[in-house]
């Protein structure tokens, strides 16, 4: 803090008011740093239905003073179940809040929680310092030092600094790498939140579960203070092309949803049943970047990462990189911020790059039809654990302390 | 004409000092990112079986040739690398045209 304030003061712009936006500026303003979040939409709307918290972002958030307000409205998975499509016998099962066997084993908790109450959370801790809403981004200006922002309403603003966390659709994307990244994966989804009382056919409501079958999959678990609801994410393969250029919607016919899960267990078709669809969700990815810097300007979750959610790590690899910048801009100066650059995308583009292949090949992992191929999918489902521990262990805040001790053996120590 | 021949000779000399470079710097990648002994590798080891690099440990061999040559590889070009000549023959080439 007192660098800083012996520093020049940073001007810190942040493109979206998502989560990594918000995430970002309570990081920054922690250590002492203020940053101008500006939003296109003219008030904070949930997007998509709940997320899941897992150990490598609610120890980030714990630090940042905002777990207990989360923890208040979410729901910990008693178990996580992967169950067979048709008869929905239990593969393979692991303890999650039973036994508090998953925090033991990651250090932090697992939580199940509405978008819309984990981004009231943020805003709330964030108090609305800075944040600008009803202010879409429609071009950049390099100027070397500093970097202009025009947006869609006349206004202009002028930056040490911009960090776009606006999403798949990233216009700061487009600054950086000067063409379309994001990629459509051939998979779509039907998404929804379902009241746990209308779901009498599931067994282990309060579990995360798996149902995996031919083509498709079900991922669900509860969230709300008393596990109350079930928010659910089906996911099936097509269509073949997106019919959109610019858009990850795209409605539907009515029973179109339930017909991709015919024949398959009644507490699979109850819950997808459960809900008027009218749209699908197009899965994309952000094919890896090379860099995810150009200049003054950089990237930020899904806007450099994006990636299927078959990990459940959208949100927490997001929350990942604003912790690791956020940390590694404490301190800086405005001549030091292409150097800050280098080092946020070294610490983060493999990390984030091997979530993104592991959940493409899971995707696939979990739509295989009834045959030989089965055995070796049980198999890798049994392991979780061994296999996905690295994802839920991982501390964003020590990568950073840890890659400094490193850099510190060849470097001048830190004024600090 | 002269003038010419020079250049070209010159631009020779460099793509084969250029082409150690990049064996020097990947088995350097190797052994950095991947925990390979350098003094083992030859060309003819498969990167999973005989270097025991697996899936994931190959994408920080990626990032980190990406990094250092200034070129892309991405994930489905990746899964076909079988030897480690397969690497240098790709990153040479993509050095080449990048």
């Amino acid at each position: 803090m007192i660098a800083s304030m012996s520093r020049q003061r940073l001007r810190i712009a942040v493109i979206g008011a998502g989560i990594g936006g918000l995430t970002l500026a309570i990081a920054l303003r922690q250590r002492g740093l203020a940053a101008k979040v500006f939003e296109q939409a003219s008030e904070l709307n949930e997007i998509g239905a709940a997320v899941a918290l897992s150990a490598n972002s609610t120890r980030e958030l714990r630090r940042l003073g905002v777990l207990d307000a989360i923890t208040a409205v979410s729901t910990e998975p008693t178990e996580l179940i992967y169950r067979d499509w048709r008869d929905g016998h239990r593969i393979a099962a692991y303890p999650v809040r039973d036994n508090i066997q998953y925090q033991k084993r990651f250090g932090a908790p697992f939580h199940g929680v509405h978008r819309a109450d984990l981004q009231r959370i943020l805003s709330d801790a964030l108090g609305g310092v800075g944040l600008h809403l009803g202010h879409r981004l429609t071009n950049l200006v390099d100027h070397g030092d500093t970097i202009g922002l025009e947006f869609a309403n006349g206004r202009f603003a002028q930056a040490d600094l911009v960090i776009g966390a606006d999403g798949v659709r990233s216009v700061v994307r487009r600054f950086v790498t000067g063409g379309e990244d994001a990629v459509y994966s051939g998979t779509s989804a039907f998404r929804g939140i379902v009241p746990a009382d209308r779901l009498p056919s599931l067994p282990n409501s309060q579990a995360l579960q798996f149902w995996m079958g031919p083509n498709a999959h079900l991922l669900h678990y509860a969230i709300g203070c008393r596990g109350e609801a079930v928010n659910f994410l089906a996911a099936v393969e097509g269509p073949a092309v997106w019919p959109h250029a610019d858009q990850w919607l795209t409605e539907v016919e009515p029973g179109e949803a339930l017909a991709a899960f015919k024949g398959w267990h009644p507490a699979v078709t109850e819950m997808v049943g459960a809900v008027e669809h009218k749209v699908r969700w197009g899965l994309f990815s952000v094919r890896p970047l090379l860099t995810w810097h150009r200049g003054r300007a950089l990237l930020l979750g899904d806007a450099a990462h994006a990636m299927l959610p078959h990990h459940g790590q959208g949100a927490n690899t997001t929350i990942e990189d604003a912790v690791t910048l956020a940390e590694l801009l404490a301190g800086a100066s405005p001549s030091e911020l292409e150097a800050v650059a280098g080092r946020y995308q070294a610490l983060r583009r493999a990390r984030t790059r091997k979530i993104q292949r592991s959940s493409r090949v899971t995707n696939d992992l979990l739509h295989l039809p009834d045959g030989p191929a089965l055995a070796e999918r049980n198999r890798r489902v049994s392991r979780f654990p061994e296999d996905f521990g690295w994802i839920h262990q991982f501390d964003a805040l020590r990568s950073v302390s840890k890659a400094d001790q490193v850099a510190g053996l060849a470097e001048a120590p830190q004024l600090e | 004409m002269s003038k010419f021949s020079t250049v070209s000779e010159t631009k020779c000399q460099e793509k084969t000092v250029h082409q150690d470079d990049i064996k020097t710097a990947f088995v350097e990648i190797l052994e950095e990112v991947a925990n390979v002994n350098r003094t083992a590798v030859t060309g003819d080891h498969r990167l999973r079986e005989d270097l025991g690099i697996d899936s994931l440990s190959l994408i920080d061999v990626a990032v980190a040739a990406e990094d250092t040559f200034g070129i892309r590889i991405p994930d489905e070009d990746l899964e076909g690398f079988q030897t480690v000549s397969d690497a240098l023959g790709y990153i040479r080439h993509a050095s080449v045209t990048a």
